[in-house]
């Protein structure tokens, strides 16, 4: 698409085997608040609200995608992408990076750095031009920051009448340096995805599971296991350190081409701060001319503490008191990261030209429950429970 | 009264007729056929067959057969109208849908040639091919699978 329609370029630049494609997104935000900052993901270092009103970080992204067909059963892809990141570079980061045998039409084999197909738009969020919103709901999700795994994945497509079903399993592990100190790990990353399609409905359904440690708040869960059994059991329950995380989710979609719908859920499991939660999302649009106007509500649940009982201090020396005390605030604002919020948007996608969409959209973003939801860079004064007004404008291409 | 009542319902059965060849003119202008080589024992197919080759979600005719679509240019009328009716696609919605695709790795479009002449040409000369052409530009060199009104 990208160079084929371009061949003297491709000529004169590339083997004809090659080709260069690329996506991107402008957006700026604007959040009614200077509480937190409302941002498109957990792995991002500030967003629009506290960190200043309009932010131009929550969307914007540029990624360039190189693929080579080096036979008709061997192809191999590196895509790049660049963003804000948890340490507020832009340094571009390798999303996927593998080599492909078409082992038959209907099976293949990848081995390399493969995104994990947990969700309905899991692969291709980063693209915002191919869906109608602005981005993808970050609820359904649970703020789990594993989107990609090291290792090889094997995809089976078949079909049993007029039903198209692609099963995928997938092995793998990856390591995400998050800034100079934290680093996300996780191990044995397992995935099952089974996708169908007939007509014009499609839905899919996974599991993932992969062993995590993320080496953030360390310092407080080593001061809490100097505090005897209790400390150490509650470091126990809410550290990251090798724990297992599992995550089902069931998405569906219906789009006959003139207006769509969709619906998903997912449920993240896990013996840690990350916890338990379970999120949904709606969405519908409708497609005129070159307009979509479209709705969504999404929403996540903490199944669990978004606040802790902390330390025992009563009895304690006046000195181990106040450390305890100081652990407790801590391990309270680490519980606060458990996601409880509900969001609500509506927008407008102008598909303005070939390959560049305009969107405008509304959303109130709400956290419940002493949560701060999916937002990040909670201030002192933040409270849970007030709503957010946040609107987005975004231009996203493809090339 | 009986005569004019016959010849009312003669002239109104004229202008159905009338009404019936312009519009099967207007429709036959933009008449579609998919085509395959005149040498390809491809069986006929359904529009939602034909939309699952070209939009890369089957590389296998219904008996087995390995094969390969050959698309119109981007911005072609004739593009275009297939999209619309064996898919429901219009070109943003074609664009975002191959956009999906490539950048998730599991598909790249269809190979792009020039007008009904050229896919003609190629289809005719390569048994593994399929493509798509007006219906006027249709000869013995290619056999219709599929006709689109």
């Amino acid at each position: 698409m990208a160079l084929s329609s371009t061949p003297a370029m491709a000529d004169d630049t590339l083997p004809s085997n090659w080709k260069l494609s690329g996506f991107g997104t402008l957006g700026m935000v604007h959040a009614n608040t200077d509480h937190a900052d409302f941002t498109s993901s957990v792995l991002k270092y500030s967003g629009a609200g506290a960190s200043g009103r309009w932010s131009g970080d929550v969307d914007t992204r540029l990624g360039a995608q190189l693929d080579v067909a080096l036979s008709t059963q061997w192809s191999a892809v590196l895509q790049v992408v660049s963003e804000q990141r948890y340490n507020n570079s832009y340094r571009p980061q390798v999303e996927w990076a593998n080599l492909k045998y078409q082992v038959t039409p209907d099976i293949a084999l990848r081995v390399g750095r493969v995104a994990l197909p947990v969700f309905m738009a899991a692969e291709h969020r980063k693209v915002g031009y191919v869906y109608s919103a602005v981005r993808q709901p970050t609820e359904v999700s649970g703020g789990v920051p594993i989107t990609s795994s090291d290792g090889a994945d094997l995809a089976w497509r078949w079909r049993t009448w007029d039903v198209r079903h692609t099963t995928r399993f997938q092995y793998g592990r990856t390591d995400l340096s998050m800034d100079a100190t934290s680093r996300l790990r996780a191990r044995r990353i397992m995935a099952l995805a089974h996708t169908i399609e007939a007509g014009s409905f499609s839905a899919r359904a996974s599991a993932i599971g992969a062993d995590v440690t993320v080496n953030i708040a360390n310092a407080l869960f080593a001061g809490l296991a100097q505090f005897g059994p209790a400390g150490t059991a509650l470091a126990d329950r809410y550290s990251v350190d090798h724990k297992r995380i599992s995550l089902v989710a069931l998405g569906m979609e219906y789009d006959p081409g003139t207006w769509f719908v969709n619906i998903e859920g997912g449920r993240q499991r896990s013996q840690s701060v990350l916890g338990t939660n379970v999120g949904v999302a709606l969405g519908a649009g409708y497609r005129w001319r070159a307009f979509t106007p479209y709705a969504g509500y999404s929403a996540v649940r903490a199944q669990g503490d978004t606040r802790s009982s902390g330390l025992p201090l009563a009895g304690l020396p006046p000195m181990l008191a106040g450390a305890g005390a100081a652990l407790n605030a801590g391990l309270d604002q680490l519980l606060m990261t458990r996601p409880e919020q509900s969001t609500a948007s509506v927008g407008l996608r102008w598909d303005a030209l070939e390959n560049i969409a305009l969107k405008f959209q509304f959303e109130r973003v709400t956290p419940h429950r002493n949560s701060r939801g999916m937002l990040i860079n909670q201030q002192p004064d933040f409270l849970s429970g007030r709503p957010i007004d946040v609107t987005s404008m975004t231009l996203d291409f493809v090339f | 009264m009986t005569l004019s009542l016959r010849s009312l319902s003669a002239a109104f059965a004229a202008l159905l007729l009338l009404a019936g060849v312009l519009l099967d003119a207007s429709a036959s202008a933009s008449e579609l056929v998919v085509i395959v080589s005149s040498r390809s024992a491809a069986p006929m197919l359904r529009s939602d067959q034909v939309a699952a080759i070209f939009l890369g979600q089957s590389a296998q005719l219904p008996d087995g057969a390995v094969i390969a679509a050959i698309d119109q240019p981007v911005g072609s009328n004739t593009r275009d109208e297939f999209y619309e009716r064996v898919a429901s696609k219009s070109p943003a919605l074609l664009k975002a849908y191959w956009s999906k695709l490539l950048f998730t790795g599991r598909g790249q479009p269809p190979r792009e040639v020039a007008g009904n002449a050229a896919v003609k040409k190629l289809v005719a000369d390569t048994p593994g091919l399929i493509g798509y052409i007006e219906r006027s530009a249709l000869d013995a060199s290619v056999r219709p699978v599929l006709v689109l009104r």
